[in-house]
């Protein structure tokens, strides 16, 4: 009898560990999407390797659900979150408009930075913004931080923004001078070394705090509770240094903590 | 002023139109390639199973797909083995290219601009190929080494670039002129495909001033979107106040040739023709269509009487801004058939208001504006002005919803605030967006001439 006292106290006493653990995994009630964008060092569709895919896979395994990834635009992405036909993406940063129709688990935080030709004179933000000469490249449907999303905007409305569907025709373009800006962040930086677009441009920064960047979950696929285990899962991988192992594998130690810690 | 206004409108109506015509042209070419992705994915499923010596199965399944007009871009479906000591198509370094770029990635590549292997004509159509590389069954393919060590072979899926460009899904908005060219350089050698001239016959005619390039990536490879403006898309999509002035243009023209007429012809025969004028044909080009007030041009046009009369007899008269209060709020939680009730209203609430010389117009949106003529002293604008705020202050019924909005008012009285049409507008516009930034509900007077400060009624 005090034998079983003791079980029962026991289970007692881990029982909502357990249960609570149970809750906190995904239902996996079905399989679920979840699509890729190449980008630097987040994802490269040329060697299918990527920070993005990395963390993806982690999640994936620690959810011990059915996911199929595939690669699609960005501009393809936000819309098939926004109508619920794909569940999941990666690197997601918020703003009103995709508030109302996406979840956010964030793991890691960057600034945005105006990369330009020297030869342009553009030594700073207002340089680019009052020279008409100027175009600059983004890639359809990224949005960035606030600065970057006004200058971007204004040259919108006149007419001097080339979009892209990713960053290698906008390299490609800014070698030849068809534009003569674009934004970047940290994980495009290896890309500027390699392809000697270091060596002809200049960084200028955007005065903008660091923009959380996340997995981005359907609202209208995935259920908020559901979200919140996904959520849950992403900040395991935060706490127990997961993702900081992932970054370090890309970047050196001390800009790897910068980005996850935030 | 009001030209201008409807000018810069129009232009801003044309370039959403076409930036919403390029993100749908290009959605439709990255889902094309994926579609067509998708069939090779197909075919390379079964050779991943069966072989890629398996040529009689291929060929069944490709029969099966049923292949009809959807699919009119394909002109070819096959397999090439991989053979470390060459083969044809790997001597060719632009199908190379992307054969190395599907082997490595694991992925659809897609080549440069090719001439098909299929076109013995003199100029054929420009072509290009889709690769999926097929691995052997069961081998690991994680790394770019182990995809290489284990690749047996590609699936392909060759395109003729107009025959791909005519069976894409949805229309094109008429008068755009498009052109698709290979990687980034717009060059003859590059084009890919070029859109049919129009209907104007020949050549494609002048174009207007909006262009633009896209740089798309498809299939791992990129593509430049050149789409141009012509002369068809304006006259289809940009908000047309040419109409207006040309309606307005035609009423002068016949009002001074029956003028002329009864020069000639006699007083009472020319006014009765004038009194046969299409009344409804002038009315609505000087009208707004929601409320029934003067619209910009008719404004404008007294606006102009009033100055000319006040400096003919040193006179005096005021204008006065008005911009509704919270009527965004109703409009986004009421919707817009509320929000154009409520509109409607507010025009009769202001006729009601003004005096029997006086005209309320509509600028568009929620802004009205209101000419004081015959101004003896400012305190009969003050006394308007705040009669008007008081008027919206009071609430509305409409549709069973009580509205309570209010309304921020700018003042300016001519000669002081101003002389021109230019002037005085912009000085009672100021006036109203100091009254609007104070937080509505307001009258705000335009600094005038003399250097008297603002006042703003609380």
């Amino acid at each position: 009898m005090t034998k079983l006292r003791h079980i029962i106290t026991l289970w007692v006493a881990i029982a909502p560990f357990c249960l609570a653990n149970a809750a906190a995994t995904p239902a996996c009630s079905r399989g679920y999407t979840l699509a890729l964008h190449d980008h630097g060092l987040l994802y490269s569709a040329d060697t299918d390797t990527g920070i993005d895919k990395d963390v993806a896979e982690e999640l994936v395994r620690r959810s011990g659900c059915k996911v199929t990834v595939s690669v699609m635009p960005r501009a393809r992405i936000w819309q098939l979150i926004e109508s619920g036909a794909l569940d999941f993406s990666m690197s997601g940063i918020t703003n009103p408009e995709r508030d109302k129709f996406a979840g956010f688990a964030w793991y890691f935080s960057n600034k945005y930075h105006l990369l330009v030709r020297k030869d342009s004179g553009v030594r700073n933000l207002t340089d680019f913004e009052q020279n008409d000469k100027l175009q600059l490249g983004v890639i359809r449907s990224f949005r960035y931080s606030e600065s970057a999303n006004r200058l971007v905007d204004k040259l919108h409305a006149s007419n001097r923004v080339s979009q892209a569907g990713g960053l290698a025709p906008l390299y490609q373009t800014l070698m030849l001078n068809h534009i003569q800006g674009m934004i970047i962040e940290p994980f495009d930086f290896p890309a500027l070394e390699e392809k000697k677009i270091r060596d002809i441009t200049s960084i200028i920064e955007f005065n903008d705090r660091s923009v959380p960047h996340g997995l981005i979950m359907s609202k209208k696929a995935l259920p908020a509770e559901e979200q919140e285990r996904w959520r849950l899962l992403i900040n395991q991988m935060r706490t127990d240094g997961s993702l900081r192992r992932i970054f370090e594998t890309y970047f050196k130690p001390d800009q790897a903590a910068a980005m996850v810690n935030f | 002023m009001v030209w201008d206004h409807e000018c810069k409108s129009t232009q801003k109506a044309l370039h959403s139109q076409f930036d919403f015509a390029l993100r749908e042209t290009v959605s439709r070419i990255e889902q094309r390639v994926v579609a067509y992705e998708q069939l090779l994915r197909g075919v390379q499923g079964l050779l991943a199973v069966n072989g890629l010596n398996h040529r009689a199965g291929i060929h069944k399944y490709v029969e099966t797909l049923q292949l009809d007009a959807n699919f009119s871009g394909v002109k070819e479906i096959g397999v090439e083995m991989w053979v470390p000591l060459g083969f044809s198509s790997w001597s060719d370094p632009v199908r190379r290219l992307a054969m190395e770029k599907a082997r490595d990635s694991g992925m659809a590549a897609i080549s440069g601009k090719v001439r098909l292997l299929v076109d013995t004509q003199k100029n054929p159509q420009p072509g290009f190929i889709m690769y999926l590389p097929v691995f052997a069954q069961g081998t690991p393919r994680e790394t770019i080494s182990q995809r290489r060590e284990h690749l047996i072979g590609w699936v392909f899926a060759s395109f003729h670039m107009n025959d791909f460009m005519a069976s894409l899904y949805g229309k094109q908005s008429p008068g755009l002129t498009l052109s698709v060219y290979d990687n980034i350089e717009l060059t003859e050698d590059a084009l890919l495909y070029q859109s049919a001239p129009d209907h104007n016959g020949g050549d494609r005619g002048p174009r207007t001033d909006i262009t633009a390039r896209e740089y798309m990536v498809v299939a791992g490879h990129t593509w430049t979107l050149a789409m141009g403006t012509q002369p068809e898309f304006e006259t289809r999509y940009g908000r047309d106040a040419s109409d207006v002035v040309a309606v307005i243009g035609l009423i002068l023209s016949v009002s001074l040739a029956l003028l002329a007429w009864l020069m000639i012809n006699g007083r009472t025969r020319a006014l009765r023709l004038a009194a046969n004028m299409t009344e409804e044909l002038r009315h609505m080009a000087q009208h707004d269509t929601l409320t029934n007030l003067p619209n910009r041009a008719l404004f404008s046009d007294r606006l102009n009487h009033e100055l000319a009369r006040a400096k003919r007899d040193n006179g005096r008269f005021a204008l006065i801004f008005l911009d509704l209060d919270k009527f965004k709020h109703v409009n986004d939680n009421l919707g817009h058939a509320i929000g154009d009730q409520l509109l409607q209203q507010v025009a009769q609430r202001l006729l009601t208001t003004i005096r029997a010389v006086d005209t309320a117009g509509r600028l568009g949106g929620d802004e009205f504006v209101v000419l004081m003529t015959g101004l003896g002293d400012t305190d009969a604008v003050i006394g308007m002005a705040e009669k008007i705020r008081q008027t919206l202050g009071q609430p509305f019924m409409v549709d069973g919803h009580q509205l309570a909005i209010s309304g921020s008012l700018g003042v300016a009285v001519y000669p002081e605030d101003g002389i021109t049409e230019i002037d005085i507008t912009k000085s009672a516009d100021d006036a109203m967006y100091r009254a609007k930034e104070s937080g509505g509900d307001k009258i705000a007077f335009a600094v005038s001439h003399n250097s008297k400060a603002s006042r703003i009624s609380i």
